[in-house]
């Protein structure tokens, strides 16, 4: 990632953790990253780039200070825009159309799936028989070769092109070249992402993140049962929260209460505490029970102390007799709750 | 009684002739005699085991030390044909390794790597299964000592002997006698030995001296600039390959891409097909390109770093002209660049203090370092502090003699071709004018004809991005 990308990730107002950014990118996901995820507008990051170096956002970082963009915090690790930084990012940023539905799809298995699946639909509408494939893992290759054994038809390749072109056409017409330009097909090997990023003078990962838009278009309008893509995507969509947190959710959601379930399930306690936050945190409003764990005296006793912007917020700075009363927990998911409903954000 | 060798050719790969040493090799084989075959890139080392796994009932295990390739291996037997293939390395993910394993005993042909076939589990797998002949593929990884050495190589010795000293292929492109010996010494094996000269009369020899780096980055681009691609430029650094494939591109207008291990396995396919398309003039690469790849028209290959040794050398000259027309291959030298190879050695190679200190507290030492990760496997494998000193120096020893060699190669003031062959001992044809030119001499490209008439043409980006989605279906 280079200076103009985490450019695009900064705001005027708020300090941004370096590390929380670099930990949803390489999918460290605490409760903690989660929840300033959250309040960074950048939970779609998760998982994007797992590969990335530890502190591999500091270079990217002293850029943007040097040039005045940028500017830190109580430590080096919190980063805000200067003003020039936002007049910067309002002009050349640009941001992903379909990122709030990024954590619903496995989009990078999504993206190894469109990709062979364009190449081999491709080879078969030249009929060609021998031609070496992508390299992918074992679950791709077998999920597009089941998929095009049952798809295979003449029709194929052109309803193939009709719903990608009408998936491309929803977004900037950039991002749709760009999207194109990576596939492989017949006679066209197709571009690298650097090439790609070379020649239109913008960033690898500003290339990579249209080819996330473009599949994830794609992969929605597949969701159509008609479209010729919908088999092949349809077990890629799932919920963000972790299997786990899923199943603590669900008993809490049948009213049992904390210290019940973790013994049921055998975890500790916190751990349920956990789930609850992270999947409170991943999940809309409607999907989480905060009528039953955020109780009606205990939203008035927060919102009495609990005034000003959310960032500022601190547990330690609540009342002695309010933080004997309340957990931490039931504190950062009245955070998350007000957050959800917009309230605190002026 | 097996039908004959030529029938199996016409029927598996529908040729009517072998090339030269895949008979002698089969014959050899067919004749169970271990064989140590010694054939240059593209002569078709392949088709000797696939030809003797369509003959004989069991699975020919192949172990091969370059895996990024092993995939592309496994992809080109399935185009051909052959469909119980599977690779099983580091990079196979735990999901397919299942797999698999599952189905270990219906493969035909199993690919692995030595590190993966070291590990006690996998070997007691490999014990049970009914092995018709064991490939040992760049063989001569046993004795080359670069930043790519395999310790594991070094096991292979016993392995055979544990499953019970099958049959055995042993396949490199290039090497000299004493490669040879080692190779037998080390599988324990005295095979038979099947040779093809590796002089390539069809690639005119150069060596450049220039001053400094400077003046070779200088050199490099006008030479790009100037020949016939498409070419293909070596670098021992991954960041130097992808810098100059940049700056060559910004500043000679050459389709220029680089090639590295660094690369994500999608990029490297890409880059592969654009190279083997026509789309690209020139490739700068590490040693981890060229294996997969059958271009018969690299018209030139330049070193831009100094070989290790002569057998990566041949190797990767040997990716120029295999369609026979004229090619060059160039080595650009400044002076103090032994340095480099020199380095690039000792960074994995521990003094014998260190391998004292870490014999005795294994535990304080973080195997992060790859020295330190390399004394481990050896400990690991129960190799005692006094051989592993020995087994270092040895190797230190071999390492300078063939970079002395190198070295030797580049100060040649006559013939460089007979200085290149005859260390792989064998007697060069006389030299003349379309033979070579040692440093100091000036080279006639033009004369040669080995100067550009015509670019690759540039990755069609033309139209609007709805006719190049067209274009794909
Ligand atoms: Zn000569």
């Amino acid at each position: 990632m280079e200076a103009a990308d985490l450019l695009a990730l900064l705001d005027q107002q708020q300090f941004r953790r370096l590390r929380v950014i670099e930990n949803l990118l390489r999918e460290k996901k605490t409760v903690s990253t989660l929840y300033w995820g959250l309040r960074y507008r950048l939970l779609y990051l998760i998982a994007l780039d797992k590969k990335m170096a530890r502190g591999a956002l500091d270079a990217p970082a002293q850029v943007l200070i040097k040039r005045g963009w940028a500017e830190t915090g109580e430590t080096p690790d919190q980063v805000r825009l200067t003003a020039a930084g936002a007049t910067e990012q309002a002009a050349h940023a640009e941001h992903p159309q379909t990122w709030a539905n990024w954590g619903m799809l496995d989009l990078l298995a999504a993206r190894q799936r469109l990709l062979l699946a364009v190449q081999v639909v491709s080879q078969y509408a030249h009929s060609a028989k021998r031609y070496y494939p992508l390299a992918t893992d074992l679950e791709t290759r077998q999920a597009v070769r089941n998929w095009f054994h049952q798809s295979k038809s003449a029709q194929l390749p052109e309803q193939l092109f009709d719903s990608l072109k009408s998936s491309l056409e929803k977004l900037p017409p950039v991002t749709a070249g760009v999207v194109t330009d990576l596939f492989t097909g017949h006679g066209q090997p197709g571009l690298t992402a650097d090439q790609l990023a070379l020649s239109q003078e913008r960033t690898a990962w500003s290339v990579t993140l249209m080819q996330f838009d473009g599949v994830m278009q794609i992969a929605q309008d597949a969701r159509e049962s008609d479209h010729p893509l919908s088999a092949l995507f349809r077990p890629l969509w799932q919920s963000p929260v972790t299997r786990s947190a899923q199943q603590t959710l669900a008993a809490v959601s049948q009213g049992r209460r904390v210290e019940q379930i973790a013994t049921v399930r055998q975890i500790k306690p916190g751990t349920a505490r956990e789930h609850l936050l992270e999947a409170a945190i991943l999940l809309p409003l409607a999907q989480f029970p905060y009528d039953w764990l955020l109780t009606p005296p205990m939203r008035a006793a927060f919102a009495a102390s609990l005034t000003g912007p959310i960032d500022t917020w601190q547990y330690t700075a609540l009342p002695q007799a309010l933080q004997d009363r309340y957990t931490f927990f039931d504190f950062r998911l009245y955070a998350i709750w007000c957050d959800k409903r917009g309230v605190g954000d002026a | 009684m097996l039908e004959p060798l030529a029938t199996s050719l016409e029927k598996v790969f529908g040729f009517t002739k072998f090339r030269e040493g895949q008979q002698a090799a089969l014959t050899s084989l067919e004749a169970g005699q271990d064989t140590l075959a010694v054939l240059p890139t593209g002569a078709g080392k392949t088709l000797i085991y696939q030809l003797y796994g369509y003959r004989h009932q069991g699975c020919v295990l192949i172990i091969s030390p370059l895996l990024s390739l092993m995939n592309d291996q496994v992809d080109r037997m399935r185009m051909a044909g052959f469909k119980r293939v599977a690779a099983i390395n580091s990079l196979t993910s735990y999901r397919e390794r299942q797999v698999i394993m599952r189905h270990l005993g219906e493969y035909q042909f199993l690919f692995m790597s030595p590190e993966m076939l070291a590990q006690p589990q996998m070997l007691a797998q490999v014990k049970q299964l009914q092995l018709s002949l064991l490939v040992i593929d760049e063989a001569h990884c046993i004795v080359q000592w670069g930043p790519d050495f395999r310790p594991e190589y070094l096991l292979l010795g016993a392995i055979r002997t544990q499953l019970q000293q099958p049959l055995t292929l042993m396949l490199t492109a290039t090497a000299g006698q004493t490669t040879r010996q080692e190779i037998a010494k080390q599988l324990r094996s005295q095979p038979e030995i099947v040779a093809e000269s590796v002089d390539r009369p069809n690639i005119f020899l150069d060596v450049e001296q220039v001053a400094d780096e400077s003046e070779k980055q200088e050199r490099l681009t006008a030479l790009v600039g100037q020949l016939q691609g498409p070419g293909v430029v070596y670098f021992s650094s991954k960041q130097q390959a992808s810098d100059t494939a940049l700056t060559l591109q910004q500043q000679t207008g050459v389709q220029a891409a680089a090639y590295h291990a660094g690369l994500s396995s999608e990029d490297r396919f890409k880059i592969q097909q654009q190279f083997m398309a026509g789309q690209l003039d020139v490739i700068c690469a590490t040693s981890a390109f060229g294996m997969g790849i059958d271009k018969n028209d690299v018209r030139y290959v330049i070193h831009y770093h100094l070989p290790a040794d002569f057998e990566s050398y041949a190797q990767e000259i040997g990716r120029a002209g295999r369609d026979g027309l004229p090619s060059v291959a160039i080595l650009l030298y400044a002076s103090g660049d032994e340095q480099l190879p020199l380095m690039l050695g000792q960074a994995n190679r521990p003094e014998p203090e260190t391998i004292h200190r870490y014999y005795a507290r294994p535990q304080a030492f973080s195997e992060d370092d790859a020295a330190i990760a390399l004394l481990a496997f050896y400990k690991r494998h129960g190799i005692s502090e006094a051989a592993v000193v020995n087994l270092f120096s040895r190797r230190e020893r071999e390492r300078n003699r063939a970079l002395a060699q190198m070295l030797k190669y580049v100060c040649e003031p006559r013939c460089l071709r007979q200085n290149w062959l005859a260390a792989f001992d064998e007697q060069s044809p006389a030299h003349h004018e379309r033979c070579c030119s040692p440093a100091g001499m000036t080279p006639d490209f033009e004369q040669l004809g080995l100067l550009a008439s015509h670019k690759s043409d540039p990755v069609a980006q033309d139209g609007d991005w709805v006719a190049r989605l067209r274009r794909l279906f």
